[in-house]
């Protein structure tokens, strides 16, 4: 048989379009960091990027904040589905060789990546969202900025329990990672603080590496009516945006939902259910973002993590649209008793 | 023959150069109706392939590939679809990682520990696609709709064993969840690249072996034989006496086995870990490259090399406002027009070599004359 | 592109045959006929003027119609629906059964088809069948009509109704061009025949000038062979015994229905039959290849009816099989790979677990070489090669390994007369040397020459025997059909 062939000429094939290419290349090299003080950024998003209508959308936001107000020449790059971390590596190393100072990733999945980049480019400035893994990315030059997103999901979780008429609430997660986890535990602790014996729907509408879920509206319906249907009037959709689904089915059904990351009430895109979201849980990546590129630009780094929690700000739950009106003060009592350390909220479920 | 295999080489190189070049016209068109000068993004490409990382990454995606389009290829020469590629490498590198990881292994030495990881991983994928090939053989199911099922399966079946209280381990402030990192007596060291900051895995070797095994399955070996007549006729294998349903059995087997070892390089070589970022759907590229390759072990390689290369460089194009995805499009053209120009090029080689068997008929043998 | 210099003429009105061994160029000629390929030079003239076939279409448009030699009728559909298949007669928006049915009867009515309209196909007779396929063809408005090897599925009653038809048609003022390599046919129904040798055509004769014989030396190039056995060799030892074969169909009908025989060493058993009364399940019984109800198959006194078919081949049993396409060869396989094919454990293609690849060359080559297959190499494609040729790789390869019986399907089928007689004399051969052969076949004349002793099987079991010193073909073609006297007499 001569299938060999194939082989070889594909070899030769492939040789002849990398030479045919290859003429046309030439080397710049890297142009050595923006003039005149002026912040050269690099921004590496996780999949989805800017546009994700979710975290990642968040930090881009933070960033837009930013060029407002300091000089700033800003790159943005994204990973793709299924890639390796080799690719994420090479993704900043490319950032950091072009001379781009500071550096910002979001997203777990570039810690190991970045620790290493970090450790061989010892004078850039670099920043992880959502991670602090002690020995991977807390180097000198690295800024961990993490939340403590169980903190205001206790709180959306209280408002639910108080306005919930059938002591059974929902919850609607993404992708069931440790980080929604987090959200879940959050918001079972403050459903239950009010409720001891109130009912916690969980759903998780894809596992990993399925990241699918937050992005897939008609799974957050089904997930969402189906919870309507055992009798649930609240859910929290920690989904990104599967949400959309969860609030659509929520306002078919009359019942409330409660948004994520950022204040969902006002944003455009859901404009036709925003009547049913009665809170959002608010996480402000956009803030921590913002606060980075302020400190480098004010010579004023701080290495290591900086947790975002209520005291700062930096998660809180969202009031636009008045419908949580009644019970604020309630809200705003274990709020105090959060920050005051009264209350410990659990992080894993 | 001389005249023959010249004008067949030219034959066979006109497929996947005419595609390539197909394909690089269709994205050149798309990169310029989208405003970007394909010219300089051809030199972006190629300017980062001229960066050792850049090579030593898209060696080790290749090797990844590769090991991953042998195990469909093994599947295409019998005509069985396994898309379940997928879901066989992720549970057996995942429970390969719990194995590799777990505190028992220590005491071992590194190459019995690595062989053990390996046996693991094979055996896991193994049962996984066999699980597919019984109930073909068994109940007549398609193979294209139980792997299918069984990827999903997969996935669920890894999340439910990626939790602290089974093979998980959870790491004080990361986001992330894996299995109990692998430490160095179970690792492969990696081959050391000049200029790059990464290294090219160590199980680069294996991806080789595993070439050579399937070349030397396929032509030299009964049992290759057997499956590539299958592949061909069925039912003139099964008049020569090939029993089919074993056939199917192991084949689906051995390409199991194949994937298995799809996520080991990335596992032992760099992860260390089976984590919530280690990558998925290599199964998927896998059918891909066995198609650009022709199921051929070479031609794989070259596949695997040229996906590996287009992958990497094109995180350079995201740096110069391009958007990456071109490379999708382009790998994706490829693979379309590849298929259509291998299919082509082999009717016309056919009508080609058939006139040929004719003339050589008409002209080596004067036919005596009888006159009527 | 198996033609060069092809030049035929064929007057208005008559019925003209083309005739040649297989792999001559008549496929080819009749495809650019029809338009199904395109010559690369040389013209095509209709009424003396020159037309273009392209497509299948355009040859219908000028008024050629073929009439294949497998028919492309859909069983589960009436007679009327299968001719309108394609080109359906509208009327409003549904399809006018009315007018194609009147349609249909005058056609059938006019040139003697005999056909009704309104029968499923399924109920029909092969013959029957033919004439649909021809009424279709004229349905579209041909004129000129080819009919490609129609005798070859017909036995010699249903071959004479066929041949009234055509003479139908032809004083109807159709034109018919007729595809044939059985010569006694030829001569009876033509009225010029066109011969066609290596892809050229080499003479063109009227049937009043010449003998069967004359014409097959024209066909050849050579003298011919015939089919016959010298002395017996028949011993006594049973080779194959075969005991209350029982095999149903899936739907529990039984196709083969408690058949019994032996067969000795030396010995060469005919079945005759027509085409789908249990050849095909008693072959792939016999192989293993289809499950049996209840019987007993011995081979040398060993049971080996629930050995698998690889072990039946290992323990001597050769095949040749019917339809060489679906089980003979791979066509995208090189010739030595086709030798492998069910030698897969044996030497000399084998070696332990490996294959040896040398000794499967170096045997392909001697194939080639004692059975005259035709090719430039032996590293070609099947598909390559003409259908007689992949024939003599098949039987060389079967007749290789000293098998101690053989099972013949239609062994010379499609294969040139230079061949054939090899294939006979490679029987004839090993049957000396105590092969024993089961040899089915449509060919009444090989059957009857080459058999030690022949059966008729019908509806699944042997139904009569006879001496083949002593049959004549009419007399097996009554017993084929049910219409004997069905009275053995050996």
């Amino acid at each position: 048989m001569r299938r060999k062939r194939g082989g070889a000429l594909a070899a030769i094939a492939m040789a002849g379009v990398l030479a045919l290419a290859g003429c046309g290349a030439s080397d710049d090299g890297g142009d050595s960091g923006g003039a005149s003080g002026e912040l050269k950024i690099g921004l590496a998003y996780d999949i989805g990027g800017r546009g994700d209508q979710s975290f990642n959308d968040s930090a881009a936001r933070g960033l837009d904040k930013a060029k407002d107000e300091f000089s700033i020449e800003a790159t943005e790059l994204e990973a793709s589905q299924g890639e390796t971390d080799a690719q994420k590596e090479d993704r900043l190393r490319q950032l950091a060789e072009g001379g781009y100072n500071p550096i910002i990733a979001v997203g777990f999945a570039y810690a190991g990546p970045l620790g290493k980049v970090a450790t061989d480019f010892p004078e850039v400035k670099f920043a992880i969202v959502d991670d602090f893994t002690p020995g991977t990315d807390d180097g000198p030059n690295i800024a961990n900025l993490t939340f403590a997103e169980e903190q205001g999901s206790f709180l959306v979780g209280v408002a639910a329990a108080l306005k919930s008429k059938t002591d059974s609430v929902g919850f609607v997660g993404g992708v069931n990672t440790p980080l929604i986890q987090k959200f879940e535990a959050g918001y079972t602790a403050g459903v239950k603080a009010v409720t001891p014996d109130a009912t916690v729907q969980v759903k998780y509408l894809t596992q990993p590496p399925d990241y699918s879920g937050f992005n897939d509206p008609a799974k957050g319906e089904t997930a969402a009516n189906g919870m309507l249907d055992a009798d649930a009037d609240v859910i929290y959709a920690a989904a990104g945006g599967s949400g959309s689904g969860v609030f659509r089915a929520a306002k078919e059904k009359g019942a409330m939902g409660i948004g994520v990351d950022s204040d969902q009430y006002n944003l455009p895109s859901l404009n036709d259910v925003k009547d049913v979201i009665i809170t959002s849980m608010v996480k402000s990546v956009d803030l921590a973002v913002y606060d980075f590129i302020k400190s480098v630009d004010g010579d004023s780094f701080k290495a290591g993590n900086t947790v975002y929690d209520l005291s700062d700000g930096g998660v809180q739950y969202a009031t636009s649209g008045g419908k949580i009106e009644d019970i604020k003060p309630q809200l705003e009592e274990y709020k105090q008793k959060i920050i005051s350390g009264e209350i410990e909220v659990p992080s894993t479920t | 023959m001389g005249r023959i295999s010249l004008r067949s080489v030219g034959l066979g190189l006109a497929a996947p150069v005419g595609a390539l070049v197909f394909a690089l016209l269709v994205c050149g068109v798309i990169l310029s109706i989208t405003g970007h000068p394909p010219f300089s993004v051809a030199e972006d490409m190629i300017g980062s392939l001229e960066r050792p990382r850049t090579i030593a990454n898209s060696l080790n995606s290749a090797t990844t590939y590769y090991l991953s389009a042998v195990a469909v290829a093994i599947g295409f020469k019998m005509r069985l679809f396994n898309i379940g590629v997928d879901g066989q490498y992720r549970l057996a590198a995942m429970l390969a990682a719990a194995l590799a990881g777990a505190s028992f292994m220590e005491s071992l030495p590194s190459v019995v520990r690595i062989l053990l990881t390996i046996l693991a991983a094979m055996l896991v994928g193994a049962v996984w696609s066999g699980i597919a090939g019984f109930l073909k053989v068994t109940r007549g199911v398609s193979e294209v709709i139980s792997t299918i099922m069984l990827n999903a399966i997969a996935t669920a079946l890894v999340a439910f064993l990626l939790n602290p209280d089974r093979l998980a381990v959870t790491v004080a402030g990361s986001n992330n969840i894996g299995t109990a990192p692998i430490t160095e007596g179970g690792q492969v060291p990696g081959i050391p690249y000049s200029g790059s900051s990464s290294d090219v895995y160590g199980l680069v070797a294996l991806a080789a072996v595993v070439g050579v095994a399937y070349w030397f399955m396929l032509n030299r070996t009964r049992f290759g034989f057997d499956l590539k007549a299958t592949g061909e006729s069925e039912s003139a294998a099964v008049a020569s006496g090939v029993n089919v349903k074993k056939m199917v059995l192991a084949s689906m087997l051995l390409s199991g086995a194949v994937a298995g070892l799809v996520g080991l390089p990335q596992l032992l070589g760099d992860s260390h870990s089976y984590a919530l970022d280690f990558p998925a759907g290599l199964g998927f590229t896998g059918i891909a490259i066995a198609l650009l390759g022709r199921n051929h072990p070479i031609g794989m390689a070259f596949a695997a090399f040229l996906w590996g290369a287009l992958d990497q460089t094109s995180n350079v194009l995201d740096l110069s406002g391009v958007p990456k995805e071109i490379v999708v499009i382009m790998q994706g053209v490829i693979v379309l027009s590849v298929v259509i120009a291998y299919e082509l090029v082999r009717r016309y080689k056919l009508r080609l070599e058939q006139r040929d068997v004719g003339r050589a008929l008409g002209t080596t043998k004067t036919p005596e004359e009888v006159q009527g | 592109m198996a033609n060069s210099d092809v030049n035929v003429a064929v007057r208005t009105g008559t019925v003209h045959a083309l005739v040649g061994e297989n792999g001559a160029g008549k496929s080819t000629l009749m495809k650019i006929l029809y338009g199904m390929q395109r010559p690369d030079e040389g013209t095509i003239s209709i009424d003396g003027s020159p037309t273009d076939l392209t497509t299948p279409a355009d040859a219908i448009a000028v008024g050629i119609g073929m009439v294949h030699q497998h028919f492309m009728l859909a069983d589960n559909l009436t007679v009327l629906e299968n001719v309108v298949l394609g080109d359906e007669p509208r009327s409003g928006g549904g399809i006018d059964f009315k007018a194609a049915r009147t349609k249909i009867k005058d056609i059938s009515a006019r040139y003697g088809l005999g056909v009704e309209p309104d029968r499923l196909v399924d109920e029909l007779g092969v013959g029957e069948r033919q004439r649909v396929e021809i009424l279709k063809v004229l349905f579209r408005g041909a004129r000129i009509l080819i009919l490609d090897e129609p005798t070859a599925v017909l036995v010699p009653q249903e071959v004479d109704e066929l041949f009234g038809n055509l003479r139908e048609l032809k004083s109807e003022g159709l034109t018919i061009l007729f595809i044939s390599h059985k010569l006694d046919e030829v001569l009876s129904v033509a009225d010029d025949i066109t011969v066609m040798r290596r892809g050229t055509t080499v003479a063109s004769v009227s049937p009043g000038e010449v003998t069967a014989r004359q014409l097959a030396e024209l066909m050849v190039g050579s003298a011919l062979p015939v089919p016959e056995l010298r002395e017996s060799t028949v011993t006594e030892t049973p080779v194959l015994e075969v005991e209350g074969l029982t095999v149903t169909s899936p739907d529990g009908r039984a196709v083969l229905d408690a058949m019994s025989f032996t067969i000795h060493a030396g010995e060469v058993l005919g079945i005759a039959g027509v085409e789908g009364n249990g050849q095909a399940e008693l072959v792939e019984a016999l192989m293993g290849i289809r499950p049996l109800q209840s019987g007993r198959i011995m081979l040398q006194d060993k049971d080996i009816t629930k050995l698998s078919t690889r072990k039946r081949r290992d323990a001597g049993v050769g095949y040749v099989p019917e339809d060489r396409h679906r089980q003979g060869v791979l066509l995208e396989a090189t010739l030595w790979e086709n030798r492998i094919l069910g030698h897969q454990t044996r030497a000399p293609s084998a070696r332990g677990l490996l294959l040896n690849r040398a000794g499967a060359r170096a045997d392909t080559e001697r194939i080639v070489e004692e059975y005259d297959v035709r090719t430039p190499s032996i590293d070609v494609a099947a598909a390559s090669l003409s259908g007689g040729n992949q024939q003599k790789l098949i039987v060389g390869r079967e007749m290789s390994g000293d098998p101690v019986l053989l099972i013949a399907s239609h062994p010379t089928r499609g294969v040139d007369v230079g061949a054939q007689a090899a294939i006979w004399e490679q029987i004839r051969k090993a049957r000396a040397e105590h092969l024993a052969v089961l040899l089915i076949s449509a060919d009444l004349d090989e059957l009857i020459g080459m058999s030690d002793s022949l059966a008729v099987i019908l509806r699944g079991k042997l139904v009569a025997s006879y001496d083949p010193t002593a049959v004549t073909p009419e007399e097996l073609g009554s017993a084929m059909t049910g219409a004997g006297d069905g009275g053995p007499h050996d």
